[in-house]
């Protein structure tokens, strides 16, 4: 399943980059850059679909519980 | 690009987004029988803060979204801000995908994998961000006249099955309920409104921003108004604060004469147009926010793989329908207080004393 996610990102940049030949190479590198990223995202989750979601907010919410019992 | 918006588009831009996916769900159960309480107390205390939605997108009239945040707040922290924003966009757009996916599952597809429902809807939604805001808004203001004319059909259908003796007695558990109910509304779907400010492009002038903001969300949260109050009426304060999907149990009991029945189905048509108009302005928003941190001023090119990526994110975030309800029904979380309450408010004193300062100099 992993490998048939990267065939797929792989195909859609490929066909993006051929479509729109005449794009600035600082756009192309950002572009390919984030297909990259969104295809090990797509990866990771596949792989485990349990992933922890990072909490940055969390110690302030549990802050906040502990303040107000009534629940968020 | 400059896009332009005309006004009465703007408006039913502004309202389906508000609409959007939250029509199904059971807002402000919190409150119970004075649920019509807490949309009232709910859209009081959201106007001032539309309001000030407003401000801050009429005070980038005239620019593209780049060029007004940098006029704004300057490169740097502009570039912070639309960082934040365009995370929390694909937060939502991400939550959007979920309710989708899981809703369609529960009630109809029961064996078709959410992913390749989800695959259909992103793709659409690809084309529409690409597209851009103007046919968004164009869409949008032929869908709010089918959106409006079904539900008030299907609500009128249903006036025979209707029981306001639900409603009494008024305020019997006190303030707190109704307070609870409205906090509740105020952070899923009000405030999310917060998103059409970076996706929504330029209106016809300055002030259109004001009209189309605050007409647009009063018509949203008088319609949810009206049918959280028809399904509570119909089902029951019990059913109503224990069911995923109560507007769609309550539409499920119309039957006219034997003949007229399963209009279940088109609260769902419903449901699968708004969701669609609000992923597409989530990413759209998200898209604009990433382009402008990255110092592009085209963010069509980044459309594809952000897009792309709500597919897995939904699957990340949301591990099962109850998680979805429960974060739709929530008393604000505190991103959301972060991102639709505290953050605007300080982009606003900031934004008013830059421009204070830019006049006098």
């Amino acid at each position: 399943m992993a490998i048939l996610v990267i065939l797929g990102f792989a195909l859609v940049g490929t066909v993006e980059l051929v479509l729109s030949p005449r794009r600035p190479w600082k756009e192309v590198a950002a572009y390919l850059v984030l297909l990259a990223v969104a295809a090990a995202f797509s990866v990771m989750v596949t792989l485990n679909p349990d992933l922890p979601v990072p909490q940055p907010l969390g110690l302030l919410f549990d802050w906040l519980k502990e303040i107000w019992q009534g629940g968020l | 690009m400059k896009e332009h918006v005309p006004d009465r588009q703007g408006i039913a831009f502004v309202a389906l987004f508000i609409l959007g996916n939250s029509i199904i769900y059971g807002l402000a159960w919190r409150a119970g029988r004075d649920l019509w309480l807490s949309f009232l107390v709910a859209t009081g205390l959201s106007f001032p803060l539309i309001l000030l939605y407003s401000r801050l997108h009429s005070l980038m009239h005239g620019q593209v979204f780049s060029e007004g945040m940098e006029s704004l707040f300057g490169k740097w922290p502009s570039r912070i801000i639309a960082l934040l924003y365009s995370g929390y966009a694909w937060r939502l757009g991400s939550y959007v995908v979920s309710d989708v996916t899981n809703f369609i599952q529960a009630v109809s597809l029961r064996d078709t994998p959410q992913f390749a429902t989800a695959l259909g809807f992103v793709l659409l939604v690809l084309w529409a961000v690409k597209e851009g805001a103007e046919t968004l808004a164009r869409w949008s203001s032929v869908m709010i006249v089918v959106v409006g004319f079904v539900l008030v059909f299907t609500l009128l259908l249903a006036t025979g099955q209707v029981d306001l003796d639900e409603f009494l007695p008024v305020m019997y558990d006190g303030f707190g309920p109704v307070l609870l109910g409205a906090l509740q509304i105020m952070d899923f779907p009000f405030l999310e409104t917060i998103l059409v400010v970076g996706s929504i492009g330029a209106l016809s002038r300055q002030k259109a921003s004001y009209t189309v903001f605050l007409t647009g969300f009063v018509l949203a949260a008088f319609f949810l108004m009206l049918v959280a109050s028809f399904s509570l009426a119909v089902l029951g304060t019990e059913k109503y604060t224990t069911s995923y999907y109560p507007i769609f149990m309550a539409t499920a009991r119309i039957d006219v004469a034997e003949f007229l029945t399963r209009l279940e189905l088109v609260v769902g048509v419903i449901f699968a147009l708004g969701g669609f108009l609000k992923m597409a302005v989530c990413l759209l928003a998200a898209c604009k926010g990433l382009a402008h941190t990255l110092g592009f001023s085209d963010y069509r090119f980044l459309a594809t793989p952000l897009v792309l990526s709500v597919i897995p994110g939904a699957r990340w975030l949301v591990k099962s329908s109850m998680e979805i309800e429960r974060s739709a029904t929530k008393v604000f979380g505190i991103s959301d207080v972060l991102f639709q309450v505290v953050l605007p408010i300080c982009l606003w004193i900031v934004a008013e004393i830059r421009i204070s300062r830019h006049s006098e100099d």
